[in-house]
Parts: structure tokens; sequence; C-alpha cells
């Protein structure tokens, strides 16, 4: 009896505990799948807005191009303008999130940006009081013509998908059922034919930071013959201090190493005071200038001032024969103190002929060296005498901006460069730079700096 | 007798059943803490950072002997050290990352005074998500190969034919593996963020690439139609 009871017992317990393990993975499978259910809902839902907010958004730069172009006051193309700016971001920043490869929507992308980029250029025109040429009229034109046909064709694919109750989430997934590939052949297809059309349109010809002249635009601070292999690895040993080189190794190329924008020898180097550490260096093949060296080892304790620094990094300037650099921001980060050098010439600051130097603050090494920027843009100038004259220019100031410091400083603008004068100063406890143009007392550029004890950052 | 049996089976299923749905609940609480520590990056303080905010850390370590040492506002090796130490005595996850709850233990509050046109501006968000993207892409990279992704960011929020900003690039669908397969939700170690500030203080060993690819894992044909140009560490470079 007592017997057949415990094997009656054991005879419940199994089934039960195995009864109950099923009912509790049922449990937990059921939920597991309502969960991923609400999260495919919820991306899935987030893709269609984006979806039908592209489509709305060149809708709106069509019909904004349009308008702007039968309106005849600046007033008005100035408000039309700024919407089609605003509607192309939009619609390129949506477009991008969109689960589709970069590679098929490149073109589109681009084409949106520089409709956006162009329309800014035109604003700016519209404010100088200068009238639309007729070329600018003809790029708006194309400009709506493309933007015409995007649209036709997202209207074609939203009629198909929503024909198809196509379900754009499905494209991130590795699906293959028949249906849903059908239908991503669409979409993709789709937005690949756009942007094969996108390809074809003729170059934006204007100044700005999208616009392809600015893209492709070759450095003008180069001189020279070009050099080889060779000569750049020497050039490389003695700037970095022969004796200090154990070893240099050059960085293997591809075959299209020359369409950089600076076809250039790189090179690591072996330090012979350092073993773990490894430093790198790039040397122009015209000229064989140095535009850039980074020596990569990790800083010790901090033993330098800034000022001492500082004196370090012009005396290696110095002696790499750059003369009248005029030390300018400067950040501490991890041990080093980057400091920004900008050329000075007949009082006046040059900001594009900018080279950056680190200098580690354990023992005063410089461990970076860029001159990028400066090989990018340093040419011969003709430094005219400013129309206007320091007084006049703070007149364009607000009465109430605190100011610190002036000079004479050239920026760049676009693809040229302006000569302003620079006013350092305060306004409502914050750090400002106001540059207004020397010759035409236009306000150019307004920077804000945010100081602290590291240093100073421009935005 | 049999009937005590039959309680007795009935006890052990509910509490069993008690037990595991318990576990259940309490999982799923959990994951929700952990998802939202994951996903939302709050001011934090780690090794590199300085400023005001570091001194304050410092301040409150030295009085409360876990630091020996100066409040100099730099986060190296001993306030790392010593932020460790603090969190394994309190009970808080030992990372050695100041976050909102270790400074909340510490009894301060991170964020400047600074005057209200500049108030939260600064560059930090851009640097940790950078470095982020790095170490989820480029971890077992040399320095330079670190640096070089982080270019390739920045160049394509340059670039018309990518996003403007640098997380409109980063979370571009399908543009990078470790987005997709949540590897830049990892915690950046040292060498990820100072990469990640050379790149933004504008070291581009890439010369303008805007494509990367490692030749071994690389499953897109697509890629190598791109122009090679140089070769950093496991990674080939390309416009």
């Amino acid at each position: 009896m007592d017997r057949d009871n415990r094997s009656n017992r054991r005879w419940w317990i199994a089934p039960s505990i195995l009864g109950l393990a099923l009912i509790l993975s049922v449990a937990w499978g059921y939920r597991e799948y309502t969960v991923r259910k609400d999260m495919e809902v919820t991306l899935e839902n987030a893709y269609q807005r984006l979806f039908f907010d592209v489509k709305k958004h060149v809708e709106n730069v069509q019909t904004n191009l349009s308008k702007a172009m039968v309106a005849n006051s600046r007033e008005q193309n100035v408000l039309l303008l700024s919407q089609i700016m605003n509607e192309a971001y939009f619609a390129q920043d949506k477009l991008a999130q969109l689960p589709v490869p970069q590679a098929d929507i490149a073109k589109t992308e681009k084409f949106l940006n520089q409709a956006a980029d162009y329309s800014y250029y035109l604003i700016r025109t519209h404010l100088d009081g200068k009238p639309l040429t007729n070329e600018q009229r003809g790029q708006l034109a194309n400009l709506q013509e493309n933007s015409a046909a995007f649209n036709k064709e997202l209207t074609e694919l939203q009629a198909q998908l929503a024909k198809d109750n196509f379900v754009i989430g499905s494209l991130s997934k590795r699906q293959t059922t028949k249906v849903r590939k059908g239908n991503e052949n669409i979409f993709q297809t789709t937005l690949v034919n756009i942007d094969k059309n996108m390809a074809k349109v003729p170059r934006l010809i204007y100044d700005g930071p999208f616009a392809d002249e600015m893209i492709d635009r070759k450095p003008v601070g180069l001189t020279g013959q070009n050099i080889s292999r060779e000569r750049a690895m020497s050039i490389a040993k003695s700037f970095f201090g022969s004796n200090k080189v154990s070893k240099i190794t050059p960085f293997e190329e591809g075959k299209h190493i020359d369409e950089i924008a600076i076809p250039s020898y790189t090179f690591s180097i072996q330090p012979s005071n350092a073993k773990d550490a490894t430093a790198y260096i790039g040397i122009s093949k015209k000229g064989g200038h140095v535009i850039w060296m980074r020596n990569a080892r990790p800083l010790g304790q901090e033993k330098l001032t800034i000022e001492q620094a500082q004196r370090k990094a012009l005396e290696f300037l110095e002696a790499k024969g750059f003369k009248n650099m005029e030390p300018n921001y400067n950040q501490k980060y991890d041990g080093g103190v980057l400091f920004n050098f900008v050329l000075t010439e007949d009082n006046v600051t040059i900001y594009p002929d900018l080279i950056k130097v680190k200098v580690a603050l354990d023992n005063g090494e410089i461990v970076g060296f860029d001159a990028v920027q400066f090989y990018s843009y340093h040419q011969d100038r003709n430094i005219s005498k400013p129309k206007l004259s320091l007084e006049e220019a703070r007149n364009k100031l607000r009465d109430d901006f605190e100011v610190n410091s002036q000079r004479l400083a050239i920026i760049p603008k676009g693809k040229d460069e302006v000569m302003c004068y620079e006013f350092k100063g305060k306004y409502m406890n914050g750090d400002f730079i106001i540059y207004v143009n020397a010759d035409n007392g236009k306000e150019e550029d307004v920077l804000q700096l945010v100081i602290d004890e590291n240093g100073t950052l421009t935005f | 007798m049999l009937k005590s049996r039959k309680k007795f089976t009935l006890l052990t299923f509910v509490l069993v059943l008690a037990i595991l749905s318990g576990i259940f609940i309490y999982e799923q609480e959990n994951k929700q803490v952990s998802y939202s520590k994951k996903y939302l990056a709050p001011r934090v303080l780690y090794w590199g950072s300085q400023g005001e905010d570091v001194k304050k850390v410092q301040w409150r370590l030295v009085q409360w002997k876990y630091l020996i040492g100066e409040v100099d506002g730099i986060y190296g090796p001993e306030t790392y050290r010593a932020v460790r130490r603090f969190q394994e005595k309190n009970g808080l996850k030992v990372d050695g990352v100041v976050g909102p709850e270790t400074a909340a233990a510490l009894g301060i509050s991170l964020g400047e005074a600074q005057p209200a046109s500049a108030t939260g501006l600064n560059r930090q968000s851009d640097e940790y998500l950078l470095a982020r993207c790095i170490h989820g892409e480029a971890r077992g990279e040399p320095y330079i190969g670190k640096v070089a992704v982080a270019a390739v960011v920045l160049n394509r929020v340059e670039h018309p034919d990518f996003p403007n900003t640098i997380a409109g690039v980063i979370y571009q669908p399908l543009a990078f593996t470790a987005v997709a397969d949540g590897q830049i939700n990892l915690t950046p170690n040292k060498d990820a963020i100072r990469a990640a500030r050379d790149a933004l203080n504008g070291w581009d060993p890439t010369y303008g690439a805007l494509y990367y690819w490692n030749p071994v894992t690389a499953t897109s044909k697509w890629i190598w139609s791109r122009k090679v140009t140089l070769k950093i560490g496991k990674h080939w470079f390309g416009v």
C-alpha cells in the first residue's frame, strides 16, 4: 500500500512538472511574440511616416520652386527659397532614415542637399541686393523639373505600395516569400531609378559647402615637383629627427591613391625612444611637404604649463620654416595641448592658412602637426587697404556689444576670402566674435565662443 | 492519506508556479532598466574628462578618503581607481565611469554654471557618439585605424551624398554593421574616446575617404566598386 502510494506520487510529479514547463514556455513564447509584434508595428509605423513625409516634402519643394519662378518680388522669393531649403533638408534627412542601402539613394540625397544649399545661396545673393540672373533662373527651372520627376516616381511608388499593402520594414529583414520579394523590388528599383535620373542632373554652379566645385577643390598651396617614395621617406625621417627613427614603413596603397584631395605618401614610424608607440606621417607627392604628423604615444603626467608648451610649438614652427605664425585658440585634452596657429601678414590675421600643433605636456615633445588647411589655401595674397576705418566698422555693431579686442583678419567665405574687422567681445555674458566686412561694412559672420579651463570652442 | 498527497502536489505546483512567475516578472523589470541604461546617454564623466565637474567628483572622493591626491580637474588613472573603489563600496556598477547614479551617490549634480547663451554647449555628445562608433566598428584596430573610422564619419557629414549630422551618418540604416548588431551600445574605452577627440580636432589619416571595408568580412560586392586609396590596419579606405 505504502509502496503503491509512493509510486503513485512519482507518477504525478513528472507529468505535472513537464506540464508546468510547457505552460510556462508557451506563456513565455506568447509574450516574446507579442513584444516582437509590438516592436515590428512601431518600426513599420515609423518607416511609413518617413516615406509619406519624404513624399510631402518633395511635393513642397516642387511647388515652391514653381512659385519662386513666377514670383517677381525679392521679398517673396526670399520667403519661398527659405521654405525650399527647409523642405529639401527635411526630405533628405528622412530619406536617409529609410532602410535602403546608401548606394541606392546617394545621388538623390545629393540632389536634395544641393537644392537646399543652392536655395540658401540664392537667399544670400537676394539679400545682397542682386536680382536673379538668367543662368540662375535656368538652374531653378532645372531643379523644378527634376523634383517634379522625382515626385512623379514617388507617387507611382506609393500607389503600388498601397495596392500591395507593402511593409517597408521587411526590407531590412531577410524574408524571401515571393510577394515580399516582388514588393521589395518595386521599392528598391524605384529608388534606384530615381537615383539614376538624379545622377544625370547637370552640375549646379554656385558657391556653397555642398557644391561640386567645393568638393572637387584642389589645394593651391603646394609648390614644387613631384617626388619619389624614397625621397618622401627621407623627408619624413628628417622631419621627425633622423636619430629618433628606428624603423619606417610605407602604408599599403590602393590603385586610386592619387584621387584623394592631396595625393600623398603615408608612413608609419617606430620611434627609437619609445618601444610601444607608433607615429604616422603624410608627405605630399607634389613638392614633398609634410602635411600631417601624429605621434600616438600615450601622454604621461603633465609637467609643462600651456605657456611653456606654446613656446615649444612656436620654436618648432620656426625650425620647420613657418614664419609669422600667431597662436590663436588652444584645446587641452588627453595630456596634450592642441594649438591653432594662423599666418599674419602686414598685421592681418589670415585664418585660412591654419596649422595645428599638438604638444605633449609631459616632456614638451611635438606629438601632432597638421598643415592640411594651410596647404589647401595658402597663396600669395594682395592685401589691399580696407575702405572702412576701424571706427566706421565698429559703428556697425550693436551699441551694447562690449568689444575687448579688434583687428583686421581675412576669413573664408564660400570659395572666396573676405577681409574683415574682427571684434571679440561680450554680449549678455556670452563670448562672441563678430566679423564686419572691411570694404562694405556688412556683418559677414558671428561666432560664439565657449571658454572653459581646457580652452576655447567655437560654434 | 491520498488526499494529503494530492494537496501536497497541488501546493508544490502552486509554489513552483509562483516562483517561476516571480522570476518572469523580475526579469521583465530588470530588462527595462538595462534597456534605458543602454540607450540613453546622459552626461557622464570618464577617463580623460576635464573640468569643474571632475573637480567636484575629486573633491568628494578626497573628502571621503577614496582619493589621495590632487583635485586637478583631470580624470586620470588615480581618479579612475578611486571611482571604482567608491562604486564597489557603495554597491554601484563598478565601471569607473561617473554617470547619474554614481554622481547621485556622491551627492553632486553634473552640469556647469554658464551664461544663458552658452548653457549646455559642448562637444561631449559628438565625442561620445563617435567614440561608441569607433569602439563598435574598430575595437581591434591600431590607434590610427580608430581615428580613420571616425574621420570617415566626419567626412560623410560634410558630403552631400550623406546625412548632415554625426548621428544621421552613424545611424543611417545598413551603413555600419556595429550599429545593426547593437555593438555601438557598448561602453567605449579610453582609446576610442581619445581617437574621437583627435578626429574631431581635425586629424584625417584617410585624406577625405567616404568608405571603408574589411576585405575579409565584407559581404557586399558593391563596395569593391569604390575607388580604393589606402589601407589602414585591416580596413581598406576609399572614395
